[in-house]
């Protein structure tokens, strides 16, 4: 080993399934074969994980791909900030809603529109119904403004002709406190990680409609995020965590270790709840799907195939683009300038190289044109890809950003849209 | 210049009492504040709870006010208030348990008001809600103001685009091109600005080029 590592390193983690990664390289001795000592903290709100780190309180993070491309944004308190190089997981979310609103549809829809990937249309139809009875408007939960699950979720809405900020209202709840809040009847539906959409389902309060990799298949997840200036004053550091979680989440992806995946992320530090409940977040076994039926979902969170823990910087330009299409980022924005800054492929490549793992040799490629799986062999060794299609088949080009953002229909992009441009 | 004081008094109430609202599990310091705040702030306590029942809560109280621990999960949804802005900002005031200086100033730059130590004495809790309430609303203000000038500033820039649009499209004078802009704004109700906007849409609609 180097000089220069820092022996102990502390680590900030949700209580969520895919803090998996960080609870396997621990558990299984790949943080320590780098002669690095780990000592993880959990948190119960994304804004403490987000200030401990900008605090220096800990070193890295299980953090929501979008809050660093937030900081990268200017959004946030603390822009410029973060920075990202690995890719923890791919899917993992769902959107739930509760079972009086599942019976709503239900009613209005008879038995159409249930096939997979199940439509919002009849989301709309149930706000319209409840528009002309005078009723409240519905409530969604996501666990975080500058989240997949919020974008995910409003990009499903949107798909299926609902305007989220006019049609119903979103709030921000914890993750953990999903399932209770739906309980008291206090949201309609949510997007969230899991184990949390099991539980709902699990407590018979609950029904799952969508997966968020049937709203955007093999879109990112967490990330592991670091401060800036630490990556850039401990960089042999960076890349030793990034090798051992590298190790970890090929052994957590691979389908014959991932019972024993949801042993590990049972104990204590992580989700300390028992085994049985994370585990078809994990295999995707039996996972209760919109049309009624269950249904096997293998890529229901994905851990390292499909060059899964690879920055890309298209990831970080989608999720920019999010910001803009909802108004939280202007529309003068510079996707690129923002996908540059947020997401660092180097240190990943290094690490990659020193385990014999392949790595793609682009930054950004276009998301959302692949129907199927595809092989990468813009790579060290050509990278078999999954598909990546969007629930409204729009893709990103990342050449053609403004043409993206012109052809939404339903949005809100902020007024001042012309003004870096001029 | 500032509003901040005439816009935050209560029509009707001659003296208006401060309300503090205080999300907090632990019974011991949510005495201390108590204690702190006696006679001269109406604390509404509760314990974390989450979401909309929380969202509700701070619709009913109007708190000038929130105090709340730094790692409690209510915050996110607090925070998600103050970014959507639909409801009014509210000074945050968190705990930390330890008065580490630095820490506490980079809080501070990142928008939370002010920080109260764990073991601060109870005399010290009120002087550090005023401090904490005074702080934001100065910063509220200038945050105010600051998004007027760039949108004025934005506005300018809109205009002269399009007066340049004009001059060379119709071979205007600036003066001329200036004064269609504003007989268009003034007999369509609308803002320099927005006809600003159509004119350079609709031109770069026309020229087929996506450079908006």
């Amino acid at each position: 080993m180097a000089d220069g590592v820092q022996r102990r390193v502390r680590v900030g983690i949700g209580r969520l399934t895919d803090s998996v990664v960080i609870a396997a390289a621990r558990e299984r001795g790949e943080f320590a074969r780098e002669g690095i000592d780990v000592a993880v903290s959990r948190h119960e709100s994304w804004a403490a994980i987000r200030d401990q780190l900008a605090y220096g309180e800990i070193d890295g993070a299980h953090m929501l791909s979008p809050m660093v491309v937030a900081s990268a944004a200017g959004l946030g308190p603390f822009p410029g900030r973060f920075t990202t190089s690995f890719c923890n997981n791919l899917n993992g979310n769902a959107i739930t809603v509760s079972n009086e609103l599942y019976c709503e549809m239900r009613e209005i829809g008879g038995s159409e529109g249930w096939s997979r990937p199940v439509s919002a249309r009849l989301v709309s139809e149930v706000c319209a119904r409840r528009m002309d009875r005078g009723q409240r408007p519905l409530t969604f939960a996501v666990v975080y403004p500058f989240s997949m699950h919020n974008y995910q979720l409003r990009y499903w809405l949107a798909a299926g002709g609902v305007h989220p900020d006019r049609a119903l209202e979103i709030i921000v709840v914890p993750p953990s406190r999903m399932v209770e809040v739906m309980s008291r009847g206090e949201v309609d539906g949510f997007c969230v990680g899991d184990p949390w959409n099991a539980e709902a389902v699990r407590e018979g309060i609950g029904h799952t409609l969508i997966t968020s990799a049937e709203v955007w298949s093999n879109g990112p997840e967490k990330v592991f995020g670091v401060r800036r200036d630490w990556a850039e004053a401990n960089r042999e550091t960076h890349e030793a965590l990034i090798r051992a979680m590298l190790r970890a989440a090929r052994w957590v992806d691979h389908p014959g270790n991932r019972a024993e995946a949801a042993e590990i992320a049972a104990l204590p530090d992580y989700l300390d709840m028992p085994a049985e409940r994370i585990l078809s977040s994990l295999t995707g076994a039996g996972r209760q799907s919109g049309a009624g039926e269950r249904v096997d979902m293998p890529d229901f969170n994905v851990f390292h195939r499909y060059a899964a823990n690879f920055p890309w910087r298209s990831h970080a330009m989608w999720i920019a683009a999010q910001m803009v299409r909802w108004g939280q980022a202007p529309m003068g924005l510079d996707l690129r300038a923002v996908a540059l800054e947020a997401f660092d492929p180097s240190p990943f490549r290094e690490a990659a190289r020193a385990e014999g793992v392949a790595s793609p040799e682009i930054d950004f490629k276009v998301e959302g044109a692949r129907d199927t799986a595809w092989v990468l062999d813009e790579a060290t060794s050509p990278i078999a890809m999954g598909r990546d299609m969007l629930i409204d088949g729009v893709a990103l080009d990342p050449d053609e950003t403004a043409d993206y953002l012109d052809s939404q229909s339903i949005h809100a992009m902020r007024a001042e849209r012309l003004r870096v441009a001029v | 210049m500032s509003a901040a004081a005439s816009g935050h008094a209560k029509p009707g109430a001659a003296a208006p009492t401060l309300v503090v609202l205080l999300v907090d599990d632990e019974p011991e310091r949510a005495k201390m504040i108590e204690q702190g705040l006696a006679g001269c702030a109406l604390l509404k306590h509760t314990p974390s709870i989450g979401g909309p029942e929380l969202i509700r809560m701070i619709e009913d109280v109007k708190p000038d006010c929130i105090i709340i621990d730094c790692e409690s999960p209510d915050r996110d949804t607090i925070e998600n208030l103050r970014t959507v802005a639909r409801h009014n900002p509210k000074p945050i005031v968190m705990f930390v348990e330890d008065g580490d200086s630095e820490k506490a100033r980079e809080a501070v730059r990142a928008g939370v008001s002010a920080y109260i130590v764990d073991g601060l004495s109870t005399s010290r809790i009120k002087p550090v809600i005023d401090v904490a309430i005074e702080r934001f609303r100065m910063v509220d203000a200038l945050h105010r103001e600051l998004a007027k000038s760039r949108e004025d500033l934005a506005a300018r820039k809109l205009i002269e685009k399009a007066k340049g649009i004009l001059m060379e499209k119709r071979s205007l004078s600036e003066g001329a091109a200036y004064e269609a802009i504003r007989s268009m704004a003034m007999n369509q109700g609308k803002q320099l600005r927005d006809v600003a906007q159509s004119i350079i849409s609709v031109n770069s609609l026309l020229e087929g080029g996506g450079e908006s």
